[in-house]
């Protein structure tokens, strides 16, 4: 593998790109697998991590099952009805603020741990997340991002938890935190049957109004978005017709509820894969 | 009702690996310090058709009492056979009395059944690992999610017997937020063709 760290003009690309925007601030993170270019531009930034936060909560639903905790086709009580991590005070999601409203219908049954793992990613659903987490526990989530090396996301609660929110306590990432979530992934840390069945599920995501929207028809991404008021992020590893794939995070930040922020996104994924192109070409 | 498939077998019979986890006759102290004596009579239930295909009440089959999530342990979840307090009749009957008053389908969430007393949720120190309390999260269409809705139909199954106990709506130890808990105390059960004698 050859080993490139030249920024080929896309810092200058992205900054410009954050300015025409307005965006309040951006960071990106990059890693070229058949290159090695990497690429990190404030990617020790922290951000509010949004629904990106689900990847974490997914890569410890499968280390879990690897370690023989559970199987992935159990089944798990699906329940609205969770505690905030700040006071304990009882709260309960909204289905009318869910990615995936149809998980509501399940409630008082079971369902399977595969599907709920399918269901927080794919239609970013937050009942699922805040079912996976309780049940693998937060201090577990957390311990295996320190096993997997990923430095850089701070998960702390699960999803819309109103008096964690108010008193601060949030899910926070970097750019180059996420990447290195998305590296553990895709390298050894999972069994090899747990890591292709991950990269499955993210490669099956419903919202692609992002990185993949920057792409030509012939990428295939496996990725997953968050979106919150002031927040707009997509990360993925991008695969590309007989190369390595290259591991991206884009994480963006603006005024409340501003328009044209996934468009940014796309044309930051533009911006990265032409780069990569570039520096693929050069290293020839 | 069908219930032929319905075999009792004295628990303290049973294999090692499933008296540990069942801990038949044995005693237990409640939150509260008071002393019971878990159930020591099982049903024994071979596969998850016959679960479903064994009807307790008009209403109510088995299947419905004893499904739990993966909590369970491995032992009690995924293999068969499964044992299940005979108390469960009782409460199958009570649901059903319960269901005549209310006059609507009763739904009872998973783990709301019987539990065992390896189950991570509560263990034997809760009263669902004696076959005689439910969680019934729907009534018609009615989710009992809300203060309003546990209160009524908490009162209703109040009503049927003094034996029945049913947990206030909140959020505390010995509430409930998301459904109604009954339960018919510590009841056990022994078939006439079972012997007490140890």
């Amino acid at each position: 593998m050859l080993s490139v760290d030249t920024p080929n003009g896309l810092d200058e690309e992205l900054e410009a790109l954050a300015v025409r925007n307005k965006a309040r601030a951006i960071g990106v993170a990059l890693h070229d697998l058949e290159t090695g270019f990497r690429f990190s531009l404030r990617g020790d930034r922290w951000f509010h991590a949004a629904s990106t936060i689900k990847v974490a909560v997914l890569l410890a639903v499968f280390r879990a099952a690897d370690e023989g905790r559970f199987r992935l086709d159990d089944s798990l009580h699906v329940r609205n009805r969770f505690f905030s991590v700040a006071d304990g005070s009882l709260f309960r999601l909204s289905q009318d603020r869910d990615a995936t409203p149809e998980l509501y219908a399940a409630i008082g049954r079971t369902a399977k741990i595969s599907s709920l793992a399918h269901a927080m990613i794919c239609g970013s659903s937050n009942l699922a997340t805040n079912l996976l987490l309780e049940f693998v526990g937060v201090q577990y989530a957390r311990m295996v991002l320190r096993e997997a090396q990923v430095d850089g996301v701070e998960l702390r609660r699960g999803v819309e938890d109103p008096g964690a929110h108010e008193q601060g306590i949030n899910n926070e990432a970097t750019a180059d935190g996420l990447l290195s979530l998305l590296s553990a992934i895709r390298g050894d840390f999972l069994g090899p049957e747990s890591k292709q069945q991950v990269i499955r599920i993210l490669l099956e995501q419903r919202f692609n109004s992002m990185i993949p929207a920057g792409l030509p028809p012939h990428a295939t991404v496996a990725h997953k978005t968050g979106e919150i008021s002031t927040a707009c992020h997509d990360i993925g590893i991008v695969y590309l017709p007989e190369r390595e794939p290259y591991i991206t995070a884009i994480l963006t930040e603006f005024d409340p509820e501003r328009e044209g922020r996934r468009e940014m996104v796309a044309a930051i994924s533009e911006a990265i894969y032409r780069s990569v192109l570039r520096t693929e070409l050069d290293a020839k | 009702m069908k219930t032929e498939f319905l075999q009792p077998i004295d628990g303290i019979r049973l294999a090692e690996e499933y008296r540990a986890l069942l801990r038949p006759g044995e005693s237990e102290a409640g939150a509260d310090g008071i002393v019971h004596h878990l159930p020591r009579f099982f049903y024994e239930i071979g596969s998850w058709q016959q679960a479903h295909e064994i009807r307790l009440a008009p209403h109510f089959t088995l299947a419905e009492l004893m499904l739990v999530d993966c909590r369970e342990t491995r032992l009690l979840l995924s293999q068969f056979p499964h044992y299940v307090p005979c108390t469960i009749l009782l409460l199958a009957r009570f649901l059903e009395d319960f269901r005549c008053e209310v006059d609507a389908p009763v739904f009872i969430s998973a783990n709301g059944g019987y539990r065992s007393p390896a189950h991570q949720i509560g263990g034997a120190k809760s009263i669902h690992a004696w076959g005689t309390a439910a969680n019934i999260y729907r009534v018609g269409d009615t989710f009992l999610s809300d203060a309003k809705s546990i209160r009524k139909y908490r009162a209703v199954a109040a009503s049927l017997s003094p034996a029945v106990f049913a947990r206030p709506f909140g959020k505390d130890e010995g509430q409930t937020s998301d459904h109604l808990h009954i339960d018919l105390g510590y009841a056990s059960l022994t078939p006439r063709q079972c012997s007490e004698a140890s």
